[in-house]
């Protein structure tokens, strides 16, 4: 049995990876114990029986270090882990600090190396882009009203208003993204990014690095609907040729080592590949490559344990992945442990007399 | 005409047209069906006319004006180059 813990389980309108990664790996022929790594006790996959087999809360990656080596350090005392997949951007630069010391435990991660993560950051998205031969957005970073009213003057309106980390508004008037500026600032801090705005079809590619320029496999989708805060709501699988070569071209640069998302918008005029973002981490819907028969978090686990995996991309274009919401009823206890001890078994039998 | 784009399409009897390699979907009737499948042929403008004329009862122009107008929206799309 594989002790896999996984971090992301915030299965929140702006969902994390985890459950999604998770759900991927039970699915998967392998034994797998799932473990959430959770920062907050009302992470809805703490108490998603059949995906997340057992729940720890974990301190915020912006704390101190210590107390977060800490407790990783007992949870595997208590979990034996062999593999942790961690599945946030804001989270990664501390496990790539910690990466040795995790290995000296016996806990192995496929993550990339500080360079190679601040490559792809979205102020150095217009290099990456020129250097994969793709085109990109014009972009200013800003770090007071100044540089956005600038930026705003010099890229016209409409425009993206995006944070370092996350989240991205389309604003239609100076007014408007002053709003969005403050709004992500105080969320996120700064950088502000504001962005050209170019009309188009937004297409996702997610795969995951071997760190040697080569992949697990590829799956491309186009986002068919997004949530107010652009996440992919619907989405259909597509074979695009074109979009799995920019991926190639990405990986043998970058030779990035672990989950990825390519973000690209085709402009809607001159159909020319953009590039919008690299996430550094699988995406929130990466069940869907599992279900089309790309399952990239198995492969991922395979890779690091040294079994044999599958490199294919062979899927079925046209298939539609449709989100939706659920709710799942709970007794008090769980909330109880969760919060009061930390952790939280699932699946475990009620006694019966 | 570069058909290339056309050739890959999915079309469907009842009209649903999916494009794979840029997941977009359409809805078409069945002439515009008719017109496609002989696209694919690579069947030039006049001779798709003269072979619709034989299906249809329509005027020679009302039927030119029709194709020349569905192929300008499959250009649009991007379909057809």
């Amino acid at each position: 049995m594989l002790k896999i813990a996984v971090s992301g389980i915030n299965a929140v309108d702006n969902p994390g990876p985890g459950t999604g990664i998770m759900r991927a790996l039970k699915e998967s022929p392998l034994a797998v114990r799932t473990i959430g790594l959770a920062y907050d006790a009302m992470e809805p996959g703490i108490y998603m029986d059949g995906i997340v087999d057992k729940s720890y809360i974990i301190p915020y990656p912006s704390g101190e270090r210590k107390s977060f080596t800490t407790r990783l350090k007992y949870i595997h005392s208590m979990e034996k882990l062999d593999i942790i997949i961690p599945a946030l951007d804001a989270e990664l630069p501390v496990f790539m600090d910690i990466a040795t010391e995790l290995e000296s435990w016996g806990i192995k991660m496929l993550i990339p190396d500080r360079h190679k993560f601040n490559l792809r950051q979205k102020m150095e998205l217009n290099k990456l882009a020129d250097a994969i031969d793709i085109k990109s957005p014009r972009y200013f970073s800003c770090t007071s009203y100044d540089d956005l009213h600038r930026a705003v003057n010099d890229l016209g309106l409409p425009c993206m208003i995006k944070g370092p980390f996350y989240e991205a508004f389309k604003a239609v008037s100076l007014s408007e993204a002053e709003g969005f500026f403050i709004r992500i600032a105080n969320k996120w801090g700064y950088p502000i990014i504001a962005q050209q705005f170019i009309q188009g079809e937004e297409y996702d590619v997610v795969g995951c690095g071997d760190g040697e320029g080569g992949h697990l496999g590829l799956f491309a989708i186009k986002k068919m609907t997004t949530t107010s805060l652009g996440k992919v709501w619907n989405a259909i699988s597509i074979k695009n040729e074109e979009l799995h070569q920019t991926a190639d071209r990405l990986l043998t640069f970058l030779k990035w080592r672990g989950g990825f998302e390519l973000e690209v918008l085709i402009d809607h005029q001159t159909q020319a590949i953009n590039l919008i973002e690299i996430n550094p981490r699988f995406p929130a819907w990466v069940y869907m490559s599992a279900a089309c028969g790309v399952n990239l978090p198995e492969r991922l686990v395979r890779f690091l344990m040294g079994m044999d995996y599958e490199r294919t991309s062979d899927y079925r274009s046209g298939r539609i992945m449709i989100r939706y919401t659920n709710e799942i009823i709970k007794d008090i206890k769980d909330f109880e442990n969760i919060s009061s001890l930390g952790e939280l078994e699932n699946n475990i039998e009620e006694e019966t007399c | 005409m570069n058909t290339e784009k056309l050739v890959n399409l999915a079309v469907s009897d009842t009209g649903f047209i999916f494009d794979p390699t840029t997941g977009q979907t359409y809805n078409t009737n069945a002439l515009g069906m008719e017109i496609i499948r002989l696209l694919k042929k690579n069947c030039d403008p006049p001779q798709i006319i003269e072979k619709l004329l034989e299906q249809y009862a329509v005027s020679a122009n009302e039927l030119e004006l029709d194709v020349m107008d569905y192929i300008r929206n499959l250009k649009n799309f991007h379909l057809l180059s």
